[in-house]
């Protein structure tokens, strides 16, 4: 244990070395400025429209533009967590093969399973925090400007860190066993893969055709992403939202079912069964 | 890998021994039925023409590669003892650190994978970058580094630990004339210490003034070993320089030594032992020659390297 909090210590101190979080921190107060900068600018042309027409606005007419500001900007962050989760993790263990890094690493008094399961640890400790922040400082910051909170942001949160945790899981099982450039593109269109898979049984529940709606559902075993975001986006939505997407059906971009019990641990024992591949992989491999 | 008790435990502890290593990669054999033996406390030379499986085999005792079949121990240990790895330290021969890390923080983190505590590695930084020559660079960034002092702050991370046991795969290759002499000290040092050396080497002539005994491997198996000495005194040559080269003098010399090659006024012989050469001297004048000159000459590393490689 002592080495795998060792090899995710070590991670850090790559990232920080490299300049990675910096580069990371920087951008992300951009992002967050420029969403809230968008968000001023709307109620600013609400109030204006309103003034313009001598009616006082109320927080309730406000409700639901609010509601979708918010989920369009955790549907960002979703996204940009996502990403961020896979693009940190592609190197974690090519990287050390690819350079020949490894070699003065693995004949050390350290078991090959510490390794992977120290790079999954220290990237995870890095991308999911992350991903909670930004989400977090994007729900309460707009809560604080428009006064609009989301029903349940922490649940919605924690279905976005599982679906990061679910790619950087993969990543990092990719990472164990090709390299950092194939693990990019595998991992890219993976996550394609989830989003196609979504977009196909939201056409298939609009269109009512219930081959392409199950084809779809397959998908979501395959990556559960999609699937996970609908999820989360269920307790981003007051009642009235939900309720229209209900009635409108197919929003390709949101869910109105919370996601049961069963796929959720279907989930977890995915990520678990990924994680020990990579190990499982990483211990047969030559260098 | 198994089960296996060492044999010549009590007679000499071995720090390597290998029996019928095997490697092959996708129906190749790289390394092949290789039995090896090496004692603690030695400077062992491993040496053959590239592709002949000594990378392979120094990755095979490190852990980093896993054996097809065949057995093999390292500090009486089995391959993937931690036990064993603790007291083992590798330079690699493509060395590549994390550049990002300065002098300092590399070697601490090494020391902190080899399992040493804070106070060790403290005390140990300090000495190791003394040994090789990088003293006052610590604080740089490995990418600031030139080759030479990357291979430097290999080596010093390679003996963080105090191994007991060190492969060294080509660890002069980036370094100079003078970087070379002080490697050859390290391990002079290394050796006073009792530390077991394994050095992959193409430079001959430094295997030829550090090892104590030698390996040549060729296509995956060991083709001759044993003491450096032993190997070269078994190859001396003997020029003999006389007034003129006579049947008679031919016939003399015959029972005692061979002829390679012969001019003239001179003779070129391969005797067996030093003990040889009275007798060759006293064989020379007994034929009626006149014996200006009697130069031994021993047969270098390199000349028994490309007899061994190319039969």
């Amino acid at each position: 244990m002592r080495n795998v909090l060792l090899i995710a210590k070590f991670t850090w101190l790559e990232a920080a070395g490299r300049r990675l979080i910096w580069a990371i921190g920087l951008l992300t107060v951009l992002f967050l400025a420029f969403y809230f900068m968008g968000v001023e600018f709307l109620l600013d042309s609400f109030r204006r429209r309103s003034e313009a027409l001598g009616r006082e606005l109320s927080g309730q007419q406000l409700l639901i533009p609010n509601a979708i500001l918010v989920l369009m900007g955790m549907y960002i962050v979703n996204f940009l967590g996502g990403l961020m989760a896979v693009f940190t993790t592609i190197a974690s263990v090519s990287g050390e093969v690819d350079s020949g890094t490894i070699q003065s690493l693995l004949p050390k008094p350290i078991r090959r399973w510490e390794f992977v399961l120290g790079k999954w640890l220290g990237h995870l400790s890095f991308a999911l925090p992350y991903l909670a922040l930004l989400a977090l400082a994007l729900v309460y910051g707009t809560a604080l400007m428009t006064g609009y909170a989301p029903p349940d942001p922490l649940r919605a949160v924690g279905l976005m860190m599982l679906n990061a945790l679910f790619l950087l899981t993969l990543t990092v099982l990719g990472s164990s066993l090709l390299s950092t450039l194939t693990t990019g593109v595998v991992m890219f269109m993976t996550y394609g893969l989830g989003w196609v898979g979504g977009i196909l049984s939201s056409v298939g529940a609009l269109t009512g055709s219930p081959n392409l709606e199950r084809f779809g559902q397959l998908t979501t075993y395959v990556v559960p992403s999609d699937q996970l975001w609908r999820g989360a986006s269920v307790y981003l939505q007051p009642e009235v939202l939900l309720r229209t997407q209900e009635a409108a059906r197919g929003n390709p971009f949101v869910g109105t079912e919370p996601l049961t019990a069963g796929y959720l641990v279907f989930v977890g024992v995915y990520i678990l069964v990924t994680l020990a591949l990579a190990v499982l992989v990483f211990q047969r491999r030559d260098f | 890998m198994r089960d296996w008790q060492s044999p010549r435990v009590g007679a000499m502890r071995l720090a390597i021994e290998t029996r019928n290593l095997r490697k092959v990669f996708r129906g190749r054999p790289a390394v092949d039925d290789l039995s090896l033996e090496v004692a603690q406390g030695e400077v062992f030379g491993f040496l053959g023409p590239n592709g002949a499986g000594k990378s392979t085999t120094v990755k095979m005792l490190l852990g980093l590669t896993h054996p097809t079949s065949g057995q093999a121990r390292v500090l009486g240990q089995p391959l993937d003892s931690l036990e064993a790895k603790r007291c083992v330290g590798f330079l690699p021969e493509l060395f590549r650190f994390h550049d990002w890390m300065t002098g300092r923080q590399f070697l601490r983190f090494h020391g902190q994978l080899y399992g040493m505590s804070e106070e060790q590695i403290g005390r140990r930084i300090p000495e190791v970058l003394e040994l090789v020559g990088l003293t006052g660079r610590e604080g740089e960034r490995i990418k600031g580094y030139s080759k030479g002092m990357q291979q430097r702050v290999g080596l010093a991370q390679a003996i963080l630990n105090r191994p007991e046991l060190v492969f060294l795969d080509e660890p002069t290759s980036a370094l100079d004339p003078i970087g070379r002499r002080e490697v050859r000290e390290i391990i002079g040092i290394l050796k006073g210490q009792g530390t077991t050396v394994f050095l992959n080497s193409h430079l001959l002539s430094e295997v030829e003034m550090t090892c104590d005994r030698v390996a040549f491997v060729n296509k995956g198996r060991v083709i001759r070993s044993g003491r450096m000495d032993e190997l070269l005194r078994e190859r001396l040559e003997v020029e003999l320089r006389v007034d003129a080269v006579t049947p008679g003098l031919r016939a003399a010399l015959a029972p005692l030594a061979r002829l390679t090659q012969e001019d003239g006024q001179s003779v070129l012989l391969e005797v067996e032992s030093e003990d040889r050469i009275p007798a060759v001297a006293e064989a020379a004048v007994g034929s009626g020659a006149k014996l200006y000159a009697l130069s031994p000459r021993r047969k270098s590393l390199e000349e028994l390297f490309v007899q061994l490689v190319e039969s």
